[in-house]
């Protein structure tokens, strides 16, 4: 069996939580540990499809755009229909990242736009895009899978 | 004593002329003060030959933190509210230069009690729960009735205001999210169209606003009563729903312990005047709104390296997603979703 990385971190976490922190000399240096404990937690659960997230992500705002970039008329139709053409420059998260971040901005411009424009199917359809990866990524820090 | 304790009693010598043989000692952080950072302590001194001792909280300056406060600002508040019937501890020393801790920090006594965690326990507050509630709106109220001018707090943000709060703090708060954010969220900027396109009115009177009234800010004693209202670092001049609707905002609801009307109900009576119910489901979006830029402000000082806390840390990245499932919630309760 592998020792991945967040099966690591998670470890750590558990360390800190259960023997490091009750043995500090000061309370404020033992719920700053149990804190760092649970940061850990939150970081390993975003390891292992930290990639895959933001690339479904990715793919489906580009989706999105494109709808919208049907819809609406203007300039900025055309820089959705460009932007729902594009690819994920790499698979590095600061890549994606940044990739995911332009093409949120588009989204918040093409979602104000339909709001001004009526578009009561594509708005619906943009929440629900957004409740739906809003959920995605919450659940993420919630859960410790090898925790005791 | 420890070298703090020693540079602490130094000043308090410089700032007692009439008390001789300061010692300071039983220093200790407390926890929790993710915009300052706070330390309880105990002076020791004679005077004019009788010994003397008093418990403090010292509040200093952090390197960084969840909100931007301007340095006096607390320190000035606590001051003026003095005699007002807002229970609050009494502020003794300001000291803006860097030469005595490194950084500004202030000097008051500590006050009576404990907070109430509203994030850990079923039962913050020992049985009380209703007895505290009650208070908490009351003392809300009779803030929300104070007049700033004649408190000279003037000086505080949007003091010389007399209307439009609404667009003035959506506009600092929209800036703070303009400045920190790392990758957009749509959400947020959803609400902000919402809440520009659907102003509330203006309020009867400017009041001065805490900026961060809610369970965990105050303090209560074994017989249930409040006993000091804590953290005013981003009080300000404004329309007096905000603090109810961060007081009630899902992540510290205190209407988990009273329910809201009953809280209103409270609230009108001690400040005079009418909560705008329409008015304050307005205010309880911008609260979101208002936490998730705290919350990205939190995360770019934790990534900046600004600062090392990890409450912030853990606030920047947990807090975030709370606060923005709350403006789906309210989106799809005021009908924008559907």
């Amino acid at each position: 069996m592998r020792l991945t990385i967040e099966a690591s971190l998670h470890r750590i976490g558990d360390l800190l939580r259960e023997d490091v922190a009750p043995d500090l000399k000061t309370p404020f240096l033992g719920q700053s540990v149990r804190m760092a404990s649970g940061l850990l937690t939150i970081c390993a659960n975003w390891v292992d499809d930290a990639a895959a997230i933001r690339v479904d992500e990715n793919a489906a705002i580009r989706a999105l755009l494109g709808e919208a970039g049907a819809e609406l008329a203007g300039g900025l139709a055309g820089r959705l229909r460009e932007a729902a053409d594009s690819r994920d420059p790499g698979l590095r998260i600061s890549q994606l990242d940044a990739e995911n971040h332009r093409l949120r901005l588009l989204l918040i411009e093409a979602h104000a736009a339909t709001e001004d424009a009526g578009l009561a199917a594509l708005n619906a359809a943009i929440w629900r895009f957004l409740e739906h990866i809003e959920l995605g990524r919450a659940q993420r820090e919630q859960v410790n899978p090898f925790g005791k | 004593m420890s070298d703090f304790e020693t540079r602490i009693a130094a000043y308090l010598a410089h700032r007692m002329p009439g008390a001789s043989g300061i010692v300071v000692d039983e220093l200790a952080r407390i926890y929790g003060g993710s915009s300052q950072e706070t330390y309880r302590l105990r002076a020791c001194w004679s005077e004019q030959g009788k010994p003397a001792e008093k418990r403090l909280i010292l509040r200093r300056d952090a390197p960084g933190g969840l909100v931007v406060a301007e340095r006096d600002l607390e320190y000035n508040v606590y001051r003026a509210l003095a005699g007002q019937r807002i229970p609050a501890p009494e502020a003794h020393f300001l000291e803006l230069d860097p030469q005595w801790l490194d950084r500004p920090f202030f000097i008051m006594d500590l006050a009576p009690g404990r907070p109430g965690d509203p994030f850990t326990s079923p039962d913050p507050y020992d049985g009380h729960d209703e007895t505290i509630a009650r208070q908490f709106w009351s003392i809300m109220g009779r803030l929300a009735a104070l007049d700033h001018r004649q408190l000279g707090l003037t000086a505080l943000r949007n003091g010389e205001a007399a209307g439009g709060f609404w667009k003035i703090e959506l506009d600092r708060w929209e800036s703070i999210i303009d400045e920190g954010e790392a990758v957009a969220e749509p959400i947020v900027r959803a609400a902000i169209r919402w809440l520009r396109g659907n102003p509330p009115p203006e309020p009867a009177k400017p009041a001065i606003i805490h900026g961060d009234y809610r369970s965990g800010n105050f303090l209560f004693t074994p017989d249930g009563q409040i006993s000091a209202i804590l953290d005013w670092e981003m009080c300000h001049i404004g329309d007096p729903l905000e603090d109810a609707a961060w007081g009630i905002d899902p992540f510290w609801p205190i209407t988990r312990h009273l329910p809201l009307e009953q809280g209103l109900a409270e609230w009108e009576t001690a400040s005079g005047m009418r909560a705008d119910r329409k008015a304050l489901d307005w205010w309880r979006l911008f609260s979101a709104v208002k936490a998730c830029a705290i919350w990205t402000t939190a995360e770019a000082a934790v990534a900046s390296g600004e600062s090392h806390e990890m409450i912030v840390a853990l606030s920047g990245i947990r807090a975030g997603h709370f606060h923005r499932k709350v403006i789906l919630a309210l989106m799809r309760e005021f009908g924008v979703m559907a």
